[in-house]
């Protein structure tokens, strides 16, 4: 999913250069030698090297990264699969990039993510506790709709809580940045001072008058000029002039957005644009429906009947040799799902990693690259 | 169905004067798999420096042997370059490629260390080769008709294999296939005698050598063309440091491969012997129809740790730097079980691969063992 080929289409002396060092290298790139010298090069992800690591509590930092030549720029609120090794092992997860986009970045230009401590021991508790300057990330091509029509409406209203802020501050900063002439209203809930992340940039953007953003604390005693409270369907409506006539962006925990949405179902006058941040429900039980991306069909399978003969039965014909896990012929993509490993009857959770799928079942819904 | 206990336990496997019950495999088996997890449930940070290290240092040698060929006018520097750049070529081809192409590094989920998309220094294109020796090879070892390593379509290993006169040559054309191993790798793949018997088609065969002819062209192209061509006036430096680099690969890999599962004792095994077969009685075959060798850290890492064929059969997806480790447990294991485990020094293990190829050019003695 992260492979991505260097152009080979440049023209002029640097095509052919590439294309010589290409011949001269074969099977490999020039970069895999290169990155003996610079562990940045690569032919076939985005490096990125950590410039700096900013603490924005105990809990939170701010990663500055320097992307190699293969990074091609991201727009205000969308979000990355940046990976790290932990154990040996890259993981991967979803952050939203906190930095507003420069397109194309230039030469050495960096772009920074915010990630807050989960407590679960994955790829955010790392990045905050043991990620240090100089250290190697690797990062997947950004994604995600969650970001400003081409032409801007006057009108916005950013509603945001938690971790939810990076995105949006993604988009304030940019858009701040740009010859916007409208107004932005950002309501921003948190529990207190210390749950706060990226407060420096926060006082900064709040200095624009095309900005009015107002902290509202949850657990935490307000300070000059915020306010204490919590969100319910009534809140935007009792505190922001006409709340209905703007354009609104949100993001933030499931049930903070839930309330979000049904406000505007009943009272908004303007689109919604919203950012979930998921985490895949845990499905008990044994067995599950499987879905071929690729062919559209779906399929019934039984626990215990393994990924590829559940295929089969559903009529497809998927690439495979041995049928007991030493060949890897028939190794496959899980888009999304749980499975269990047949030989070990260990169960994990997958999104974008390949399998065996002949000694894979699954474990609630699957989603199959076939 | 009977819920009562079966109390019959049947003999399922006979081999070297060993006879095994059902349950006794089904046993054998479970250790075996017992082996397998408590490796793979450690691996960690060690392992991927180990293999990142193994190709930090396979692509630096590479880069020095290239450039000292550059040199080759000054026969200290050709000799340097040229021992660099075959070392080079035997890691990334044993030690890393075949290796990274069994996914024994896909758990790292590093793109360059990756099954599906990794493609070796070699002239056999790495898609291909997965389907011959990964799935081929590795699920049918030494499975006379089925496994097409046995011979690889060109040679007689093996008694089942029915004898014609040109065999009677194979021990000077084993000489052959030894100095052009890649090529012999590359081209057995195409199955010529599977088309000559009409169970191939021809737009198959065709395909095939495509892509086979697209990797030929593309390695013939770096080590015989651009890089003496890259050197101007000290080109005929570079073409032979290139060619013998090529050579001593093709020598040295075809040696421990061979010493792998053609040795004295390597049993064959026939179709029919293999039907219905348990993941039991395939570790079994794997066990008996691999051999050993024996020697120095640097040997093990030099052979891409194929001296520990009989572990890389039971484990072909366990992390080469790991069968030095469970190798004394797999014989322990083999000799409760009164298993012959096969292994020995280089030299004694590839003189009885040369007597096997001696013995197998004459028509077998024993009658009623050719295969029909």
């Amino acid at each position: 999913m992260n492979v991505i080929t260097a152009s080979n289409s440049r023209s002029g002396a640097a095509g052919w250069a590439r294309r010589l060092g290409k011949a001269l290298s074969t099977p490999f790139d020039p970069e895999d030698y290169l990155a003996l010298f610079d562990p940045l090069q690569s032919a076939r992800e985005v490096r990125a090297r950590v410039v700096s690591v900013a603490r924005e509590s105990d809990q939170a930092v701010t990663l500055t990264l320097q992307p190699n030549r293969l990074w091609q720029g991201h727009r205000a609120g969308q979000h990355v699969l940046l990976g790290v090794e932990i154990d040996g092992v890259r993981q991967q997860r979803c952050f939203s990039l906190s930095s507003a986009p420069a397109l194309p970045l230039p030469a050495g230009g960096t772009l920074t993510v915010t990630v807050k401590r989960q407590g679960r021991g994955g790829v955010s508790d790392y990045l905050v506790s043991r990620c240090r300057e100089g250290d190697m990330l690797t990062l997947a091509e950004p994604a995600g709709d969650f970001v400003l029509p081409e032409a801007p409406p006057e009108r916005l209203l950013m509603v945001t809580a938690g971790s939810g802020i990076t995105p949006v501050h993604s988009i304030v900063k940019s858009l701040l940045a740009s010859n916007f002439t409208g107004k932005v209203v950002w309501v921003h809930f948190e529990r207190g001072y210390q749950d706060l992340i990226l407060s420096e940039s926060l006082a900064r953007l709040r200095r624009d008058p095309r900005l009015d953003l107002r902290l509202v604390l949850t657990g935490d005693r307000p300070r000059d000029g915020d306010l204490s409270g919590r969100l319910d369907e009534h809140w935007l409506t009792d505190n922001v002039t006409a709340a209905a006539e703007h354009t609104v962006f949100t993001c933030g925990p499931s049930g903070f957005l839930d309330t979000v949405m049904a406000w505007h179902q009943h009272q908004g006058r303007a689109p919604l644009f919203h950012e979930r941040f998921k985490a895949a429900p845990v499905v008990a039980g044994e067995g599950g429906q499987v879905r071929f991306a690729r062919s559209g069909g779906e399929a019934r399978a039984e626990a215990g009947v393994s990924l590829l003969e559940a295929a089969e039965q559903a009529g497809l014909k998927p690439k495979h040799g041995c049928r007991m896990g030493i060949c890897h012929t028939c190794k496959c993509r899980v888009g999304k799902g749980r499975v269990r490993d047949l030989q070990s009857g260990e169960s994990r959770e997958l999104n974008g990693q390949e399998i065996r799928i002949c000694i894979h079942a699954a474990e609630g819904d699957v989603e199959l690259d076939l | 169905m009977n819920a009562k206990v079966d109390h019959f336990d049947p003999i399922v496997f006979e081999r070297q004067g060993v006879a095994l019950t059902r349950s006794q495999v089904e046993t054998f088996g479970r250790e075996i798999d017992a082996l397998r997890a408590e490796i793979m449930a450690d691996l960690g940070e060690k392992d991927a420096r180990y293999i990142r290290g193994v190709v930090r240092a396979q692509k630096g040698m590479e880069l020095a042997g290239r450039g000292l060929l550059f040199l080759g006018v000054l026969p200290p520097a050709w000799l340097a370059g040229t021992a660099l750049l075959s070392v080079s070529k035997i890691l990334e081809n044993m030690e890393i490629g075949h290796n990274v192409m069994h996914a024994q590094w896909d758990w790292l989920g590093d793109p360059a260390l990756d099954s599906s998309s990794y493609d070796w220094d070699n002239t056999c294109p790495a898609e291909q080769w997965k389907h011959s020796h990964n799935y081929m090879h590795h699920t049918f070892t030494n499975v006379v008709g089925k496994d097409r390593d046995v011979g690889y379509g060109i040679m007689r290993m093996s008694d089942e294999q029915r004898w014609n006169p040109a065999y009677l040559f194979q021990p000077a054309y084993n000489w052959v296939l030894a100095s052009f191993f890649q090529w012999g790798v590359a081209f057995h793949d195409l199955e010529v005698e599977r088309l000559l018997k009409g169970e191939k088609s021809f737009a198959e065969y065709r395909e095939q050598r495509r892509k086979i002819m697209k990797k030929v062209r593309q390695q013939v192209g770096k080590d015989y063309l651009l890089f003496p061509l890259l050197a101007g006036p000290f080109a005929p430096w570079v073409l032979a440091g290139n060619l013998t680099a090529n050579l001593v690969r093709n020598l040295w890999s075809y040696l421990i491969i061979f010493c792998g599962h053609f040795t004295e004792h390597a049993e064959m095994f026939s179709e029919a012997e293999i039907e219905n077969e348990t993941r039991g009685q395939w570790y079994l075959r794997q066990l008996l129809g691999s051999s050993n060798l024996e020697g120095g850290r640097i040997f093990h890492i030099m052979s891409g740790n194929l001296s520990h064929q009989i572990e890389h059969h039971l484990f072909p997806d366990m992390p080469s730097n790991r069968y030095k480790q469970v190798a004394p447990k797999v014989r322990e294991i083999a000799e409760r079980y009164g298993l012959h485990y096969n292994s020995g020094r280089l030299s004694r293990q590839f003189g009885t691969v040369l007597k096997r190829i001696n013995r197998l050019a004459l028509p077998s003695r024993r009658k009623g063992r050719a295969a029909a």
